[in-house]
């Protein structure tokens, strides 16, 4: 555990170092991503300027829950985007057979190698709008519901990684794993929306059930607005520890197949 | 004279040709807009519940029928990648190849963008017909010609605002190695701006009288509005125009500076 800690940190001393050489970049990126965020505010915002509810959630519950998905997003983006987009790349490149020599469990090694420090910056922001709207909605929730919160937002996170580990490990089959990226956005999309909204049994099977991106923000949303459920609260960690062992089976048994392109 | 409409006419066969090839691309990309277009059928659903039953004066038909007219459009006249096309060719010099031809570089990629979208409109309309049969309960079109005979026109401008601004960030390769940061950023501004979030005339009044003074309403939402009735009056729709020219002027000179003032910078490396 120790051992990993510190091939972590040398990562992430790494991928800090780099930013402060593109401090441009960085400055650029962060920008990016305040602009995302602020446009999906904005839409809540007006949209509200129309109407009351949104299948039972009020504005600011339903900035609250805006916020925890870009939360669970700037994390991702934060600590793996960047290193599971590269791993697509490098298994068609054939460069993935720098992460087969290196001292540490492949996936831990090829998933966590760069960090995004503006990502992380941002998660700041998407937590500030999440105390934001709770402090709106007068909610004063405990310490332990706070850790709840949180616990459920890392589930979340856990299961986005997975989901993107899972899809990008399909390069090894396929060899290209391009468009995911896209579909990984459209997806988070239906993380937006109220749980009650999706009214329709196939949309519910799917968003819901079978694919959690809907789970994933509404739980820990739901945590703070209505009070703890233990059911859902369950649920959300059961499917993470299931979505994890999957992804960690699937990317096994791909790298089994793995037969390095380079000459 | 007409030699000159046949080099470009040429270019756009090639064009035609070349973006055949990607039609299953465009094709799988059509059908993930159908995941994005249930997301707006959920939201605007529950939307409309929680208000009146409808949506700023709109019902809940003529919302969705505007987020399917968005679709439809941004296939047929968006700007997809030529902005990273444009940059690519400066940046390991393909460009050069032009710079001693008798050719236009802008009419040319133009030429290249009108075939592409030509393809990805088309093919967007078989996604959209598998469809249809849960789509067809929402859909609510004006039942009007003349909303044809306003649109097209905005329309055809539009595409050309979409180009041009695509074009001018794939210029700025002459000064930037990286453009990707400013095409997204412009792409948030866009997104907002261009309506694709919300019709803008959900806008508070004095944002939406902003907004339609700006290039990006006429990207996309100003013919997006003629085309399902949001905007039926013949004096903002020929006010719209109005400003809708002075953009494509703007635009279009200012293509033409960044491109003699890029040109001064380039180095041709390659070739």
């Amino acid at each position: 555990m120790l051992h990993y800690a510190k091939i972590w940190a040398a990562s992430a001393r790494y991928s800090i170092t780099r930013t402060l050489m593109f401090r441009g970049d960085f400055f650029v990126w962060s920008l990016v991503e305040l602009f995302w965020m602020s446009v999906n505010i904005l839409t809540i915002t007006v949209i509200y300027e129309h109407t009351q509810s949104i299948a039972g959630w009020t504005k600011y519950q339903m900035v609250l829950l805006v916020g925890t998905s870009m939360l669970i997003q700037r994390f991702l983006m934060g600590f793996f985007w960047s290193s599971i987009f590269e791993m697509g790349r490098n298994i068609r490149s054939g460069n993935f057979d720098f992460y087969l020599a290196q001292p540490g469990n492949v996936m831990f090694m090829a998933t966590t190698r760069k960090l995004d420090p503006d990502s992380l910056l941002n998660s700041l922001v998407a937590a500030a709008v999440v105390i934001y709207a709770a402090r709106q909605l007068g909610l004063d929730p405990s310490a332990g519901q706070i850790a709840l919160y949180a616990l459920m937002v890392l589930c979340g996170v856990v299961i986005h990684y997975s989901i993107l580990v899972l899809s990008i490990s399909l390069a090894f089959w396929l060899t290209s794993a391009q468009g995911i990226e896209g579909i990984y956005f459209t997806l988070t999309e239906f993380s937006r929306l109220p749980r009650a909204a999706f009214t329709g049994i196939a949309t519910q099977m799917l968003f819901v059930w079978l694919l959690p991106v809907v789970m994933v923000t509404n739980v820990p949303a739901s945590l703070l607005v209505q009070g703890f459920d233990l059911t859902l609260s369950a649920w959300l960690f059961g499917s993470a520890l299931v979505w994890f062992a999957a992804a960690v089976f699937v990317f096994n048994r791909g790298l089994r197949r793995y037969t390095s392109a380079s000459s | 004279m007409f030699a000159i409409f046949d080099k470009y006419r040429q270019v756009f066969l090639t064009g035609l040709q070349s973006n055949i090839v990607y039609r299953f691309n465009f094709a799988v990309r059509g059908f993930f807009s159908l995941f994005h277009l249930a997301a707006v059928v959920i939201l605007w659903s529950a939307a409309s519940l929680g208000g009146s039953g409808g949506i700023g004066g709109f019902s809940l038909g003529q919302t969705i029928t505007y987020f399917v007219t968005l679709l439809i459009l941004q296939f047929f006249i968006s700007a997809f990648n030529e902005d990273y096309q444009i940059s690519e060719e400066i940046r390991n010099g393909l460009i050069n190849q032009f710079l001693l031809k008798p050719i236009n570089y802008f009419a040319y990629r133009f030429s290249i963008f009108v075939a592409a979208r030509l393809v990805s409109g088309l093919v967007v309309i078989v996604p959209l017909l598998i469809a249809l049969p849960v789509l067809r309960e929402y859909l609510a079109f004006p039942h009007d010609y003349r909303v044809l005979l306003f649109g097209l026109p905005a329309m055809a401008m539009s595409a050309v605002i979409q180009f041009s601004i695509a074009y001018c960030f794939g210029l700025l390769s002459f000064w930037f190695l990286e453009i990707q940061g400013f095409v997204i950023l412009s792409m948030a501004l866009e997104t907002l701006l261009g309506g694709q979030m919300f019709p803008l005339d959900l806008l508070p009044e004095w944002a939406y009288a902003i907004a339609r003074c700006l290039p990006f309403y006429y990207q996309m939402y100003f013919p997006a509005a003629i085309f399902t009735g949001r905007l039926t009056d013949p004096t903002l729709i020929f006010q719209g125009y109005g400003i809708q020219v002075a953009w494509v002027i703007a635009l279009l000179l200012v293509n033409q500076v960044l491109w003699s003032r890029g040109l001064r910078r380039h180095t041709a490396v390659g070739g």
